[in-house]
């Protein structure tokens, strides 16, 4: 089960990591001056406000057309740069009550902390930093895609600016600095209006692997998110979409929420 | 299969819930601010409160050996009740199952039944709960609270094999330090397989020797004969450690002698009791790259040891028991875990039935296949002292959501030991089990 959760929090950041869309947003004016990095720099410090709370439903499809479902509801608050989180897994039945806790911190040599609650055991448990190339939940999503991805790990370069979706966006291609990733390239789709991935392609040695897609995004209170989208597996045929089905920021959580014993409680209070 | 007198506490937790439940919805009581998204918008409604849950599972396995009858045949239903009133919060369950194999387990009978406050320092549950503490996979050290059910050894899931126990469960929480106080006054011990059951041990008297043996004495509910525990846990960046104390009975009895020769024969009466003893112990927890070591200790003071002599009482005898694992996710969806575990008996007499060290190594690969909906796992326990062991074979299906099918295989080894003993109860099985 460990394997099957770590990195979730990271996923509502990535789905649902909110920009203070116009006002961070650079100007088409703009863009020549920056650079790929810079980019996504700036994506990456995006104001996501102090706490968020959401619930996420996952629709796993496979070839033939048989759908699995993964629902859960998410919270996680800021702590200067460091970051809590705690989810609960909502369904499938079996894995019900399952939580999730996780400290992540911000300082690169700096390893997160993390913890899990299996409700059939009744016990809590350390797990350690999950594998990147790792697939979470049976999902088409790796811990590395859903990750908070800081710009250091990649090298990027401005390719040219396109719109998708009717948005413009800047085309810019990421490739890891460190060579044992299981990408050999990213191409990256960001949208100057949100400060936002909408769409990327991921490509291994053998070619286009997976490709993402941001299908519906829009602003609440303030905060930019892509609420729908979906990441599709070129070689299996396999694919993923994910529905934030609600979003709410700077609700005043409670730091008695990020802790063990929450955890240990086996559901939200 | 226990049918505990539960109607008496159901009648109560239904009562009590009844008038929480009212003074929450007119307003009497503050609603909690933590309240996920979804459901502050439902807490109008009385019944969303209530949420039903639970699981249906059934069980089949033949014997791998000549006569290849079934070891294991069952069909378990579980129901689970929660009940959540902001300021209070209620849990039951109960079981109902068909035993094929084991009469005595079929039957209905009530599993949980607590009742718990959670305020922002401090939380209490009160009622029939389960209490696991530890690190450890698969065995215990620490995790001494909540006695075993071994009716079936240890072929059930973990889950299965611990007993809920009546307690008051009070925590005072820091950021990251708690401290767990435990009240249990009321006794339950292990439970062994008896009688018909395919995982029942037989202990034969030597030849020319008749031998009885009594009903367990069993401690009576009485604040004299209560248990007690406590815990302080600290959750710290990159290390979680704990300390704990548990003053007990002992789950399992040990078996007192009284022979006599008054009708020319030997005979030896057995008086099985449970004994007062203190468990100290100590937790820790260490993550590292993608590995997490985790390691346990308990010091087990004056615990009463079995002999093999028939003459000899079972004296009380100090013991250490300690266990160190390692956790590995190398990525791709594997996970491998094993653990070393030994228990050394101190001030040691070769009368005494357990070896003065005695230990045993277990190893657990399990690896996830077409998007998780197939994983292929194996646990080993083996045996150092003598090379016995049991392995467990499985394949896991998902079929549907919270629909799984499973089969493995039971494989036991070894002559007479903890493992050898069940080597007749090799069994190959197939589980369907459904949660909702």
């Amino acid at each position: 089960m460990k394997n099957t959760v770590s990195g979730l929090l990271a996923l509502l950041l990535f789905c649902a990591a909110a920009g203070a869309s116009d006002a961070a947003a650079p100007t088409s004016g703009q863009t020549s001056e920056l650079s790929g990095r810079e980019i996504m720099t700036r994506v990456y410090n995006r104001d996501e406000g102090d706490d968020r709370r959401s619930t996420i439903t996952m629709t796993l499809t496979n070839k033939q057309g048989r759908q699995r479902i993964r629902a859960m509801e998410s919270y996680s608050k800021n702590y200067g740069q460091d970051r809590k989180g705690i989810m609960i897994f909502l369904d499938p039945a079996d894995v019900k009550g399952t939580m999730y806790l996780s400290w992540e911190y911000e300082s690169p040599g700096r390893e997160d902390d993390k913890w899990l609650y299996m409700p059939a055991m009744r016990k809590d448990r350390r797990i350690s930093g999950a594998s990147r190339n790792e697939y979470f939940m049976g999902s088409d999503f790796t811990y590395d895609d859903i990750g908070r991805r800081h710009p250091e790990k990649d090298k990027q370069r401005l390719l040219k600016e396109e719109k998708v979706r009717g948005l413009d966006c800047w085309k810019i291609e990421c490739v890891p600095v460190d060579r044992s990733e299981s990408y050999t390239l990213r191409t990256a789709w960001v949208s100057k209006e949100y400060l936002l991935v909408i769409k990327a392609e991921y490509f291994d040695k053998d070619g286009l692997l997976k490709t993402f897609e941001a299908t519906d995004i829009h602003t609440q209170n303030g905060f930019s998110a892509i609420y729908v989208c979906e990441m599709a597996n070129a070689a299996t045929g396999h694919k993923t979409e994910m529905r934030i089905g609600s979003m709410r920021y700077n609700t005043g959580l409670n730091d008695s929420l990020f802790t063990v014993a929450t955890l240990q409680r086996g559901r939200i209070q | 299969m226990r049918r505990a007198g539960g109607s008496v506490c159901l009648f109560l937790f239904f009562f009590l819930w009844q008038n929480a439940a009212l003074a929450a919805t007119t307003g009497e009581m503050a609603t909690y601010s933590e309240k996920a998204v979804d459901r502050e918008q439902d807490d109008a409604s009385f019944w969303k409160r209530f949420k039903v849950s639970g699981w249906l599972e059934g069980i089949h396995s033949m014997r791998i050996r000549a006569p290849h009858d079934p070891v294991t045949s069952r069909l378990r239903l579980r129901l689970e009740l929660a009940a959540d009133m902001g300021w209070l919060y209620g849990f039951a369950s109960a079981d109902a199952e068909k035993n094929w194999e084991i009469d005595s387990e079929t039957g209905v009978e009530p599993h949980e039944l607590w009742l718990e406050h959670v305020d922002t320092r401090w939380d209490i549950r009160v009622g029939r709960q389960i209490i696991i503490w530890g690190k450890a996979d698969g065995v215990q050290v620490t995790d001494n609270i909540s006695p075993p059910d071994y009716t079936e050894s240890m072929t059930r899931d973990l889950d299965e094999i611990r007993q809920p126990v009546e307690a008051a469960k009070l925590r005072l929480l820091g950021e990251v330090v708690n401290l767990e106080l435990i009240w249990i006054p009321v006794f339950r011990k292990a439970k062994l397989p008896e009688k018909d059951n395919p995982w029942a041990v037989s202990s034969q008297p030597p030849p020319g020797v008749r031998m009885y043996s009594d009903d367990a004495r069993e401690p009576s509910p009485s604040l004299e004969n209560s248990e007690a525990a406590v815990k302080l846990s600290g959750y710290f960046s990159g290390m979680d450690v704990a300390a704990s104390a548990f003053y007990t009975w002992d789950d399992m009895p040990a078996r007192r002698r009284a022979v006599s020769r008054a009708s020319g024969v030997p005979e030896v009466r057995l008086r099985p009791e449970h004994h007062r003893m203190t468990i100290y112990g100590l937790e820790f927890s260490r993550p590292w790259s993608d590995f997490v070591f985790r390691g346990e200790a308990a010091y087990f003071v004056g615990r009463y040891r079995e002999t093999t002599a028939l003459d000899r009482n079972p004296p009380p005898k100090d013991s250490l028991k300690w266990l160190l694992g390692v956790d590995w996710t190398p990525g791709d969806d594997w996970t491998i875990s094993a653990q070393i575990l030994n228990e050394k008996i101190f001030g040691y007499q070769r009368c005494l039935g357990a070896e003065e060290n005695d230990s045993l190594a277990t190893v657990n690969i399990s690896k996830k296949l077409f998007n998780q909906m197939l994983t292929v796992s194996n646990m080993l326990y083996y045996d150092l002292n003598d090379g016995e062991f049991f392995n467990r074979g499985k394949v896991e299906y998902e079929i549907a959501n919270g629909f799984f099918a499973s089969a493995g295989v039971d494989i036991f080894s070894g002559k007479n030991g903890q493992f050898g003993m069940y080597e007749n109860n090799s069994q190959i099985w197939f589980k369907l089990k459904y949660s909702f």
